[in-house]
């Protein structure tokens, strides 16, 4: 995988190729030379050349497989594919079987060469998926994906299978993204399997699924989804338009697809939020944001988006409304302090001992008073090593990482104390902002901040609490200047929204949050229906003890008193 | 155009961001990690006479050129904490304790910021003031006056304004080599001593924030805690020494801190007294709880008069044999008893400081709010004031309700 | 040009507030104590009261003239050449501003905070992390101001309300002070405070919809005023007007006396100031954005990215002029003055001449 084969071509060349041949021999798409110096795209009609053509282009592989056969006793025809990529049971019985003998109430006689296509196209095949295919870019293009061609003698257009058949893993959590209360499906490598599940959620006419090739070379297939009617149109076209300005050779990842459609390459944060849920992405996708899933790459991207979705888990949705609110702010807490807290160190030690209290300060001095570096020295040291140890542990296999991150912590930071190289309290501060860090749903967020510590740490080493103010501004403004596909980054508190506030910090129960989000314009902002308040009215105590297993008493009609606290409603209605 | 513009415009911005760090670059200036500042805790000015004068370093002053000033001498002790001796946690025993985790440094100057410039220049490190907590003055230097020291204390931005001042009797120095056993930095013993006191309700809330605007307040005196330094270690809050402008003129007992705090209205309550039930011999004690105070000042014949109106919430704490404080007549009457006491107490008082002519009450702050016109044609001054006051008339009301006997049930 | 209309209401009240919350905010109680002793809060109001006379002249010029800014329509109102002069000493009064503002924040920070850092770096780094961020446009600057209010408000109202635990109302009475001294200028001085209100002539171009910009100015001033009439009440009150003339930064003091209950935290002024230099930043921001926008729209550039380094050189030298504290708040005091003549003379200047020109418009076109 080497990057130097990415050429970054000025000229924005559209790949998207749609069901349509639109090849012609100008499009210099594919690599292959053979082919541009091709008199025609057309498919001969002698079986012969053909076999010839194709074992010249394809023949060197060893998967390439080609047998000719004897198709209802009198036609020659044979049959091309690559052999790792295809399902063998499906042609063995759903091709080859009923080509070998006619169906009962033909007449082998009335077949000619002719008239044969038509007949195997609508009579004969037990096969579903099938088509016919007369352009040689095509045909080979098609051979490359996985479908099976029969050429027949005679006939100029082979008749086109899919049969394809990958490896792939099975359904499972996902590793980035675990939650308690929610699905355990994650997405796999198989664009299908993963749009089934995509489906599979959302049972509507309006869910739409567009699919584009990008990459000239790996050719990966790219589905675009959205509901229509929902997400507005302007969105879709401007995600369409970026996607089709990609010109690069691999997309080997959907983080390649994310570096490339971005609005702003040099900031920290991210401006697309990719998952490995499907409940997730459907979420988004319900909100009327846009989803792009790559084949190949078990994560789906959702633009655009905003700041504060990168602390939001699927859990906040799926559990009570107070549990999710108190669970998020402690992350917006952890995630605060996983910025600030060694620079706050850092300036309370340094700058500003006045702030803590007297029998702290002074204690504090006796815990350092043995270390040799001033306090930003000592932050950064230790803030370094506790990144090599981070992304040390990530590559260790699954037997010997577990022990040796705690071994790392432990082990290491008391020796280090011990040495005299840092102070008791530094280390419990980084091992909080890092435990803190942790706490960051999304990956690449709690990355920008990450990243952004060191040079709040350096600011904090300069001009105590002035530079960590100083510091934050400038990530704040920076904040404040980023859109995502024109959305401003920190929305919904800034262009501020009563609407979209609700779920900002807390997470107001679903009756509180009728409409999707303003940010996104989307046509049909109705989330809920009318009955936001009556499910209240409606519950009855079906169980209460006080009317189930119970005698009911007598009604007295000519007494004024009111009706019984538990009554059921039922029970004023019969009388 | 387009070319040339666009180089030179990235050319500008790499020059600008190169030049930026060249900023930092000469070092972080301010940065003084905790361990290496000398935190001074505690400081204690005492008077010396001439005699030690002649060991002066000339660190302020040089001879003819830069003279010092000819006022008297004060010696200035500081505690320093000193790192590394005062631990975090639990005590683990063995070295820890039997090193001193203070040092206390003694100098002497003419004036405060003087003798701190000597200090620093016996000391390693940078002096830090920022956890100064406890300024004790001996009586001697505080019958001369405070004004001098209030400068600089106000000039330096390390010095909180919750600090405490105390006025001490005897040498101030000894009050920073104690070593009390219930703290382990001993200067936090002093400070939690008065400022526990104001919780206790046993005086009133005086940091120095609070004795600056006193004392510049035109109709009001200042007032600070008499401290006294006990055989064992401890120490104990002697009275209320009360000012003059910025001079100690005297102090009162204990017991009539209660009595001011009373005519001044704060709150808390916290002393106890003995009452003498009417008709027998016994005496109970009577505790304040909390305490109301309503000051009125009036113009009775043109002359200012004050009534005053104290209300008083008790307990009895400790009862005595031969009554029954289950009835509720020998209640009413300890309770008559008491505010008896509580008048008589306040009369001689005030009648005290207008003897000294010192107004620690605030009566003149309550004139110049509430009687402007009079205030702003007769006095304005914190000198007319004094004069006025001397003379002043007042009414005492006093109510008492004992609220509460304790669970005892007789 | 086409501009791109996206600020609400809210926005711009906060655009508002942020922009005169800001330097001022230490030593006000002291210019407000030294001209009425306890009668200081009315000398606020009073001050208030000019500053607002001033608000509401400006958006009253602006809602007649809503898509262009003061520069533009001064050229409307005066004639092109006529308007240049005012337009130049307005844009030289707001470089000036902002240099005294950013330097008169260093020597807060260097006598109060970091004592040993040199006077430059703290002003440069300041003035930078302004010039940076005006290469924004003017939704941007909008957001950063709504963003950074509730951070401005909070905490001074939260140290203002722990104060009082201290406070004594005695000194604040009587209320309209025992010596009053002269209402008028005390008043001046303080309105001078609020001069960052001028502003809003940029602001009201870029509303969504400029006739309700009254909304915005009133409640700007509403809750800026407030907030400035709280401090002052709150510091006269705990400290006294007489020892208020021994502190030159009082607001200061007041956090430095207040502590959090329980004593976590103990010197909350270190706190207080850090949430200080948001506010100073904020209207930093402003005034530099306001010079920066000024001198683009004034010599018809389309964009003003390039404008906020070449300022940064100036505005840093006048920063430096003043030679030490007292001759920068000497220096500060004329400026406001003078500044007062600039923002609420000017106006009223534009008003009278605009309204009599409509007048002579619409009897001329009678006649016609």
């Amino acid at each position: 995988m080497s990057w130097s084969t990415i050429k970054r071509s000025p000229k924005r060349r559209s790949t998207k190729l749609s069901k349509q041949p639109a090849a012609t021999a100008n499009d210099n798409m594919i690599p292959h030379k053979l082919v541009e110096e091709l008199p025609t795209d057309q498919l001969g009609r002698n079986l012969d050349t053909t076999i010839e053509l194709l074992k010249n282009l394809l023949g060197k592989n060893a998967d390439f497989f080609c047998r000719k056969f004897q198709m209802y006793g009198k036609f020659n025809a044979a049959i091309i594919y690559f052999s790792s990529i295809v399902d063998k049971n499906a042609i063995n019985s759903g091709i080859m079987k009923p080509l070998m003998y006619v169906p009962v109430q033909t007449d082998l006689e009335k077949l000619t060469v002719t008239n044969v296509l038509d007949f195997i196209l609508n009579e004969a095949m037990f096969h579903t998926e099938i088509k016919k295919e007369d352009s040689i870019e095509n045909i080979i293009n098609a051979l490359l994906r996985g479908e099976t061609f029969i050429f027949i003698d005679g006939v100029n257009s082979g008749i086109q299978f899919a049969v394809k058949n990958i490896e792939k893993r099975s359904i499972s959590q996902p590793e980035t993204e675990q939650v308690i209360l929610g699905p355990r499906e994650g997405f796999i490598e198989s664009l299908q399997t993963n749009i089934a599940l995509l489906r599979n959620r959302l049972k509507t006419a309006d869910f739409r699924v567009e699919i584009m090739e990008i990459g000239r070379i790996s050719k990966s297939t790219t589905a675009i989804c959205y509901l229509e009617g929902i997400a507005t149109d302007d969105l879709v076209k401007e995600v369409k338009d970026r996607l089709g300005k990609i010109d690069i050779d691999a997309i080997l990842d959907v983080g390649y697809i994310e570096q490339f459609i971005e609005d702003n390459h040099m900031s920290p944060f991210p401006q697309i939020q990719s998952t490995e849920r499907p409940d997730k992405t459907v979420g988004s996708i319900l909100e009327g944001r846009v989803a792009i899933l790559v084949d190949g790459s078990p994560f789906s991207i959702i633009a655009p988006v905003v700041f504060n979705q990168f602390y939001q888990t699927f859990e906040d949705y799926s559990s009570r409304f107070l549990m999710g609110s108190f669970v998020r702010i402690a992350r917006m807490i952890a995630l605060v302090f996983s910025l600030i807290f060694p620079s706050l160190y850092v300036s309370f030690i340094s700058f500003n001992p006045e702030l803590l209290p007297t029998e702290f300060a002074v204690a504090v001095a006796g815990g350092r008073a043995g270390v040799p570096f001033p306090a930003v020295v000592e932050v950064l040291i230790i803030e370094v090593a506790m990144e090599i140890l981070r992304e040390a542990t990530v590559r260790l296999p699954k037997q010997v990482g577990g022990a040796l991150s705690i071994v790392g912590v432990l082990v290491i930071g008391q020796a280090a104390v011990e040495a005299g190289i840092a102070s008791p309290i530094t280390v419990v501060v980084i091992a909080m902002t890092t435990i803190g860090s942790f706490a960051t749903p999304a990956y690449d967020a709690a990355f920008a901040l990450r990243m952004l510590r060191f040079p709040i740490v350096i600011m904090a080493g300069f001009f105590g609490l002035y530079g960590v103010v100083i510091g934050v501004i400038f990530i704040f403004n920076h904040m404040l200047s980023l859109k995502s596909f024109g959305v401003p980054y920190m929305s919904p508190v800034t262009p501020g929204n009563f609407q979209g506030l609700k779920d900002v910090i807390i997470r107001a129960p679903f009756w509180w949050m009728p409409k999707r989000p303003q940010m996104l314009h989307s046509q049909n902002s109705d989330r809920l229906g009318k009955t936001k308040g009556e499910s209240k009215k409606g519950t009855s105590n079906t169980l209460d003890p006080v009317m189930v297993g119970n005698e009911k008493w007598e009604e007295d009609k000519s007494s004024g008193i009111s009706t019984r606290d538990n009554s059921h409603s039922s029970n004023n209605d019969s009388n | 155009m387009g070319v040339s513009k666009h180089s030179w415009k990235t050319c500008l911005k790499i020059i600008l961001i190169a030049l930026v760090p060249g900023l930092f670059l000469t070092g972080c200036w301010d940065s003084d990690d905790i361990e290496q500042r000398a935190t001074v805790l505690g400081i204690s000015i005492d008077k010396v006479d001439d005699a030690d004068g002649a060991d002066l370093a000339q660190i302020t002053g040089l001879g003819n050129q830069f003279p010092k000033p000819k006022e008297g001498l004060i010696r200035l002790s500081a505690q320093i904490a000193v790192p590394g001796r005062i631990p975090l946690g639990p005590q683990t025993g063995g070295a820890g304790v039997d090193q001193n985790p203070l040092w206390v440094i003694s100098v002497v100057g003419y004036t405060l910021d003087d003798t701190i410039a000597v200090l620093q220049q016996e000391v390693a490190d940078r002096l830090f003031f920022g956890h100064l907590r406890t300024i004790v003055i001996s009586e001697e230097v505080a019958k001369d006056g405070v004004k001098r020291f209030n400068d600089y204390l106000r000039r330096n931005p390390e010095i909180r304004r919750t600090a405490w001042m105390v006025v001490s009797k005897g040498e101030a120095k000894k009050f920073m080599e104690v070593a009390p056993k219930l703290e382990r930095v001993p200067t936090l013993y002093l400070s939690a001593m008065v400022e526990n006191a104001v919780r206790l309700g046993t005086f009133p809330e005086d940091f120095i924030g609070l004795f600056w605007t006193r004392l510049q307040s035109k109709g009001q005196d200042t007032f600070l805690p008499y401290l006294e330094l006990k055989k064992e270690d401890n120490i104990q809050i002697s009275g209320l020494a009360y000012f003059k402008d910025d001079r100690m003129i005297g102090r009162t007992e204990p017991v009539e801190i209660g009595l001011f705090m009373a005519v001044t209205g704060e709150k808390r309550g916290g002393y106890e007294v003995f009452v003498k039930v009417p008709d027998t011999d016994v005496k109970v004690i009577v505790r304040a709880e909390h305490r109301r105070t309503s000051i009125i000042p009036t113009l009775r014949n043109g002359k200012p008069h004050f009534v005053i109106k104290i209300h008083y919430e008790s307990t009895i704490a400790e009862g005595a044999v031969g009554i029954d404080l289950n009835n509720a007549e020998i209640v009413r009457k300890i309770e008559e008893e008491a505010t008896k006491g509580v008048i008589e107490g306040t009369n001689r008082l005030i009648k005290k400081m207008q003897d000294e002519q010192s107004d620690i009450f605030g009566f003149g702050e309550y004139f110049r709010a509430k009687q402007p016109a009079y205030w702003n044609k007769k006095i304005q001054t914190k000198e007319k004031w004094r004069e006025v006051y001397k003379d002043l008339t007042f009414d005492i009301h006093c109510t008492t309700k004992i609220r509460r006997v304790g669970t005892k049930a007789k | 040009m086409e501009y791109p209309r996206e600020i609400t209401v809210i926005q711009a009240t906060t655009i508002l507030i942020s922009t005169i919350i800001g330097v001022g905010l230490l030593a006000l109680p002291l210019f407000a104590v030294r001209t009425a002793d306890t009668g200081a809060p009315l000398v606020t109001l009073f001050g208030i009261a000019i500053a607002s006379t001033g608000l509401g002249l400006i958006t009253f010029l602006g809602i007649r003239h809503p898509r262009k800014s003061i520069i533009l329509y001064g050229e409307d109102i005066l004639g092109k050449w006529l308007s240049r002069v005012p337009n130049i000493v307005i844009i030289l009064f707001f470089a000036i501003l902002t240099g005294l503002t950013s330097r008169e924040f260093g020597a807060v920070v260097i006598t109060a905070i970091l004592k040993q850092t040199p006077l430059e770096v703290t002003v440069i780094v300041m003035l930078i992390l302004a010039a940076l961020s005006t290469r924004n446009d003017m939704n941007v600057f909008a957001y950063i101001h709504n963003f950074y209010v509730p951070f401005i408000l909070a905490p001074a109202l939260i140290i203002v309300a722990l104060s009082l635990k201290n406070a004594n109302s005695l000194y604040l009475l009587p209320v309209v002070g025992n010596e009053p001294g002269s209402y008028l200028v005390g008043g001046l001085t303080i309105a001078a405070l609020f001069q960052g209100s001028f502003i809003f002539t940029m602001i009201i171009p870029f509303m969504r919809h400029p006739r309700k910009a009254f909304k915005a100015s009133i409640w700007g001033m509403v809750i800026a005023g407030g907030l400035y009439l709280l401090i002052v009440i709150a510091t006269v009150a705990v400290f006294g007007p007489v020892e208020i003339t021994n502190l030159l930064w009082p607001t200061l003091e007041l956090a430095r006396t207040t502590s959090i209950p329980g004593n976590i935290l103990q010197r909350l002024d270190i706190v207080f100031l850090s949430v200080w230099v948001i506010a100073v930043f904020t209207t930093l921001f402003s005034s530099y954005m306001f010079t920066v926008h000024s001198i683009s729209q004034m010599a018809g550039l389309r964009d003003h990215k390039m404008l906020s380094f070449f300022i940064l050189p100036i505005v840093f030298v006048i920063a430096m002029i003043p030679q030490n504290i007292l001759h920068l708040y000497d220096v500060i005091e004329i400026f406001g003055r003078l500044g007062l003549i600039l923002t609420v003379g000017y106006p009223l200047l534009l008003v009278s001449v605009d309204l009599v020109k409509k007048k002579v418009k619409k009897s001329g076109s009678i006649k016609a």
